[in-house]
């Protein structure tokens, strides 16, 4: 017994001592949390920085499990921007802690004001974290996140500049261009019933109202007389689709379907929404206006 | 390697052998289970815990966990104690009654708050070295590492002070209640530890890696001793060596580190499984093999005893008169002739002096039918095993 615990004891020691290769990077190194967090400061950086996103395409962040590399992304990282409002579950709190402890670390949510954030109808101090599916939120982040990466890393600041000029000159044209798509559908027929409630902010930004079908937490399940509930709404409002989202199951969204036909009527999953995180990288949806204007032709489409 | 990474690995160390040592005593009395089912348990604790400070992040919600683990294994061990139903059963009814409440709760009450065991309880240890604690302005270290250390501290003194009344309460609770301290103390005290350990290590590495650091260990040194001592240092190691390899294959795929080491405790029960001595797989299976060739070469000297007539023992018959395959006579033969049970004059098989008394001897025991007496009389007269 005794040889096993000094072998043990000699086991650890060893691998204590092992010499820490560090590397050094000579770029200024961004962490990120959520895909829509990756895009806009790949875009705002460009080639001047390294952005590492720790979330990968179709990843629930509330669900989100690190892998070990992370760890040496977050120690090695210059600044680590995230979203906040709970988005990332108890990883916030770390982010909040690591500030205090003299690491750089900005949270989106905080670059809003209060009468941008959707609150919770029950709770006062929970709000809706879904904040990029405004696009003045994200024109606000934008412009914010450009002070702060200037602020945080001067050397690049004309580079942050540039580009945030020419990007929220490419979020107006967005916003123009959606706002007309939106138009060619009547305003009665503007109802978004979805998975979970992700599509608030979209819902107050285009005059929809948005029904979801779970809480705003993905891990609680939509309840039967929610169900109930929601398949009479669609039938009573002539509901001509329903979406399933790309990091959300898409069963209870079927059950909601199946509800409606029992009784006697159709209604017809109109496609998969991004809600959470964006497509893959390689296609346009992997980037924020590409995710937006494939959302909102995906349900102007299905409802017409 | 970074500090990160050692604080990592001295985290899920310390975690793995707060687990193990309560985990030992909860495999011994089938109890295992109950981390597994403290995961789910503690939700209506964190629901109103919330409901009264409508803060995700305080730590009164981590109170009220603790609380709510406590009260599951109160529970389970009063359903367990009224004898009506067996351990799992009794795990069974508690938990999820627990946790729907938890559930009901959030439908009815948050609907719209983000309100779950992960919000609520860490359960990452990648992210454990940057959640510090500090005190004063000085960076006192992992907020995890204190909370685990607290927890294995506190459990290493009541295990050394209790020690030999957990062991009497766990092998035999009679004994225990004559000799004048109540087993059902000791187990709603064992009960407690395992639970607090649960909730901390729950917020330190997460879910399945705590109800894994519970079972596998103890469950693997189960099959090497049975020896308590043995038993809860073995495991604590096993503990330890999973989380280092398991952390740097981790490192090496880039992948979750409670993964990694759940599936090296998995291998490593594997591999036990397989080549524990006595207990093992493949010893049993040899052990077996044995007994049939022993079995069969006292079925051989039986015959031989019973029978003068030298036709009957004649080496080359054999086959004809007892109905062997010519493989297994062979080595039925060699077997008895190694150990100096027969000879072989003109062809015609004889038992020697001992293998007279030994036929004898496994008579008598034939006709009380004694297991541990053949094994007895096998170690008396065998030179070579089957």
């Amino acid at each position: 017994m005794r040889k096993i615990i000094t072998f043990f004891v000699l086991f650890i020691s060893l691998i204590a001592c092992k010499p820490s290769a560090k590397k050094e990077n000579i770029k200024f190194t961004v962490v990120t949390t959520t895909t829509m967090i990756t895009d806009l400061v790949k875009v705002l950086g460009g080639d001047a920085i390294e952005v590492k996103g720790i979330m990968g395409a179709g990843v629930d962040p509330h669900l989100y499990k690190a892998s070990e590399g992370d760890v040496t992304k977050l120690s090695q990282a210059d600044l680590i921007i995230y979203n906040g409002l709970h988005l990332e579950g108890k990883l916030v709190d770390v982010f909040e802690k690591m500030n205090q402890m003299g690491k750089q670390t900005i949270a989106l949510s905080d670059f809003l004001s209060h009468d941008q954030i959707i609150n919770s109808e029950m709770f006062a101090s929970s709000h809706d974290p879904h904040i990029w599916f405004s696009i003045e939120n994200w024109k606000t982040i934008t412009s914010g996140l450009v002070k702060a990466l200037s602020k945080a890393n001067p050397e690049n600041k004309d580079v942050y500049q540039k580009n945030g000029a020419a990007y929220l000159k490419e979020l107006e044209q967005l916003k123009t261009e959606m706002t007309v798509v939106i138009e060619s559908l009547p305003r009665k027929k503007r109802i978004l019933v979805t998975a979970h409630d992700a599509f608030s902010y979209f819902g107050k930004e285009f005059d929809f109202e948005v029904v979801g079908l779970q809480g705003l937490s993905t891990a609680t399940e939509a309840g039967v007389k929610d169900v109930q509930r929601i398949s009479d709404f669609i039938i009573e409002n002539k509901v001509k689709a329903i979406f399933i989202e790309s990091s959300v199951p898409k069963r209870t969204v079927e059950a909601l379907q199946a509800s409606v036909e029992s009784k006697g009527h159709e209604v017809k999953i109109g496609g998969q929404l991004f809600s959470d995180a964006l497509g893959n990288p390689t296609e346009e949806t992997g980037k924020y206006i590409g995710m937006y204007t494939y959302n909102v032709n995906t349900i102007v489409n299905a409802l017409k | 390697m970074t500090n990160a990474q050692l604080e990592i690995q001295i985290i899920l160390s310390l975690v793995a052998v707060a687990c193990a040592l309560p985990g030992v005593f909860l495999v011994l009395r089938k109890m295992a289970l109950i981390s597994d089912a403290i995961s789910h348990s503690i939700l209506p604790g964190i629901v109103i815990g919330f409901f009264i400070t409508q803060d995700l992040a305080s730590p009164l919600l981590i109170l009220m966990a603790t609380l709510t683990g406590v009260l599951t294994v109160v529970l389970v061990e009063y359903i367990q104690k009224t004898g009506l139903v067996k351990e799992d059963t009794a795990i069974g009814l508690v938990f999820p009654a627990l946790f729907s409440l938890g559930v009901i709760l959030i439908a009815r009450n948050a609907g719209d708050v983000h309100l779950d065991v992960d919000a609520v309880l860490l359960g990452e240890v990648a992210f454990a070295p940057f959640d510090r604690w500090m005190y004063n302005g000085i960076d006192m270290g992992p907020r995890s590492l204190w909370m685990i250390g607290t927890i294995l501290s506190v459990s290493m003194i009541m295990l050394i002070l209790f020690y030999k009344e957990l062991k009497i309460a766990t092998f035999d609770a009679g004994l225990a209640a004559s000799l004048g301290f109540t087993p059902i103390g000791i187990h709603y005290g064992l009960m407690t530890v395992s639970s607090v350990t649960t909730v901390g290590a729950f917020d330190a590495i997460g879910a399945i890696l705590v109800v894994a650091f519970m079972i596998v260990p103890a469950a693997c040194v189960y099959l090497l001793t049975t020896n308590l001592k043995k038993m809860l240092v073995g495991s604590s190691l096993v503990g330890i060596f999973a989380s280092i390899t398991g952390y740097w294959l981790a490192h090496a795929l880039d992948t979750s580190i409670a993964g990694t080491i759940a599936t090296v405790l998995g291998l490593l029960f594997f591999m036990v499984y397989l080549f524990a001595p006595n207990k093992g797989y493949i010893s049993q299976w040899y052990k077996t093999k044995q007994q049939k060739t022993e079995v069969a070469m006292l079925v051989f000297m039986l015959h031989l005893a019973n029978h003068e007539d030298e036709r009957e023992r004649n080496i080359n018959h054999l086959q004809e008169h007892i109905n062997w395959s010519k493989q297994r006579a062979k080595k039925v033969l060699r077997l008895a002739y190694q150990n100096n049970m027969i000879e072989v004059k003109d062809e015609v098989i004889n038992l020697t002096e001992k293998g007279l008394a030994f036929t004898e001897k496994a008579i008598s025991y034939i006709s009380d039918n004694k297991n541990s007496e053949l094994e007895g009389i096998k170690q008396n007269f065998f030179l070579f095993r089957g």
